[in-house]
């Protein structure tokens, strides 16, 4: 004890009088170097490009089309009804409406609107069980030429497709208590038009409520089965992507599953006028 | 008498310092934690879009894997000079040919990208900060541009809205 008191004595002070001055100096520097509004923005992607002739194109029944069109004086027509650009707000309903009209029924159907598919673990099993079959035999052919390989990688995608499916069913049954799986019909899609001289902002806005509405319906679907809002499923597994743990997994799978019951297929169409 | 002036002279006693710097290493410490450096400075004026539900791009930027573009009217200068009154804003510059210098741009800036990175092209987002009066014609020629050269994925960028449910959105 003695000794140390005797230590403290000896040892020198620094000078820390300068130490605030430094720091103020790193603060200012970051104050001026940094801002403070995070960059957001919605992710989309363009598709790739295909050659078609105009014969080639076939025709998607107009009852799976949501159609919106922005004019250039940011006036919006979705389907038949006009909106006008302080009433953009409603268009997130009426997407979800577009979804979920023909979502319960199987007869007496919306004829306007687009049509369900259900699914089940049989039905797919009976599918892969099929392509697997179909695999084998065209294995087992005498003479493999070309054709016989083109058809060996068709079977061999759809018994992927068809594996991923059921996993899917499986998944849905197990945790909805349901047989069926809803799935809307792979043609549905939102078209957005716009014109050359359409603010950003209006597209924007309109990008917005197509991304509220899908949105809203994976979250009530997502607290249905799971519990858990799929936006924070995804906040979740955005953050913690390159661990690669079995928990992230999970989330994984259970997010393609959402996204499977309710799609995003959203086309931007190149304005002509 | 010396004991006596030696009192009166001390005056009101110093407040002790020490624990400032602590305080402001505190302060220093939050903002570099809160908030993200500025790439570029604006050559354009924008006023930003506003969204419900947008994402955060802040991984993406740390990965670099997205690169910005600019557009809107000039700070300085004549905007007539520009297509439609548009200029367009690459990193530092604001290119005399507008919106059809994209493709160049995005070759350069991917082939620029350091040597790990592995990202095939369709991995890197290419963002447009646009000002919220700029026609969509010419977001969809640089659509049409990235396109072609395989760039798929791209961002519109816009702020959160927030509480608000009006969307800001000029009337004509």
């Amino acid at each position: 004890m003695l000794g140390s008191k005797r230590d403290r004595e000896d040892a020198p002070e620094i000078n820390a009088g300068s130490m605030a001055d430094i720091a103020f100096l790193l603060l200012i520097f970051f104050l001026v170097t940094t801002t403070m509004d995070q960059d957001t923005a919605y992710l989309r992607k363009i598709p790739k490009k295909v050659e078609t002739t105009q014969q080639q194109q076939s025709q998607v029944e107009e009852k799976n089309i949501y159609k919106i069109t922005i004019n250039s004086r940011q006036v919006i027509q979705a389907r038949d009804s006009i909106i006008q650009p302080d009433a953009i707000g409603t268009l997130n309903s009426r997407i979800k409406h577009f979804y979920l009209v023909n979502r319960d029924r199987k007869t007496n159907r919306d004829i306007d609107y687009p049509y369900y598919a259900f699914g089940s673990v049989e039905l797919y099993q009976n599918n892969l069980d099929n392509q697997i079959n179909r695999l084998e035999a065209l294995e087992n052919q005498e003479v493999i030429d070309d054709n016989t390989r083109r058809r060996i990688d068709q079977a061999l995608d759809a018994i992927g497709q068809w594996r991923k499916k059921l996993e899917m069913a499986k998944l849905y049954t197990r945790h909805s208590g349901k047989r069926e799986m809803p799935e809307i019909a792979f043609e549905a899609h939102i078209r957005l038009e716009s014109f050359l001289d359409t603010d950003y902002s209006a597209y924007v806005a309109v990008q917005s409520e197509v991304e509220k509405a899908i949105t809203e319906l994976r979250d009530e679907e997502s607290v249905q089965l799971f519990g858990v809002p799929y936006s924070r499923m995804n906040a979740l597994v955005q953050q913690r992507i390159a661990e690669n743990s079995p928990e992230v997994r999970m989330y994984q799978e259970r997010m393609e599953l959402i996204e499977t019951l309710f799609p995003l297929k959203l086309i931007e169409v190149k304005p002509k006028r | 008498m010396s004991k006596f002036r030696k009192k009166g002279n001390s005056g009101p006693a110093a407040i002790n310092t020490s624990s400032l710097p602590d305080i402001v290493f505190m302060l220093l410490f939050f903002f570099m934690v809160a908030t993200t450096t500025k790439e570029v400075d604006p050559l354009v004026k924008i006023t930003n879009a506003e969204g419900a539900g947008v994402t955060d791009l802040t991984p993406f930027k740390q990965r670099s894997e997205i690169d910005f573009v600019y557009l809107g009217e000039p700070n300085h200068g004549d905007a007539n000079l520009f297509e439609k009154g548009i200029a367009v804003q690459y990193d530092g510059i604001l290119h005399p040919n507008g919106i059809h210098h994209i493709g160049q741009w995005k070759l350069e800036k991917f082939s620029s990208k350091p040597g790990d990175f592995t990202a095939p092209r369709e991995n890197v987002i290419t963002c447009f900060k646009a000002d919220a009066h700029v026609p969509m014609g010419i977001i969809f020629q640089a659509r049409d541009i990235l396109q072609d050269l395989e760039f798929y994925s791209i961002a519109y960028a816009a702020q959160e809205m927030g509480n608000k449910t009006e969307y800001d959105i000029r009337e004509q």
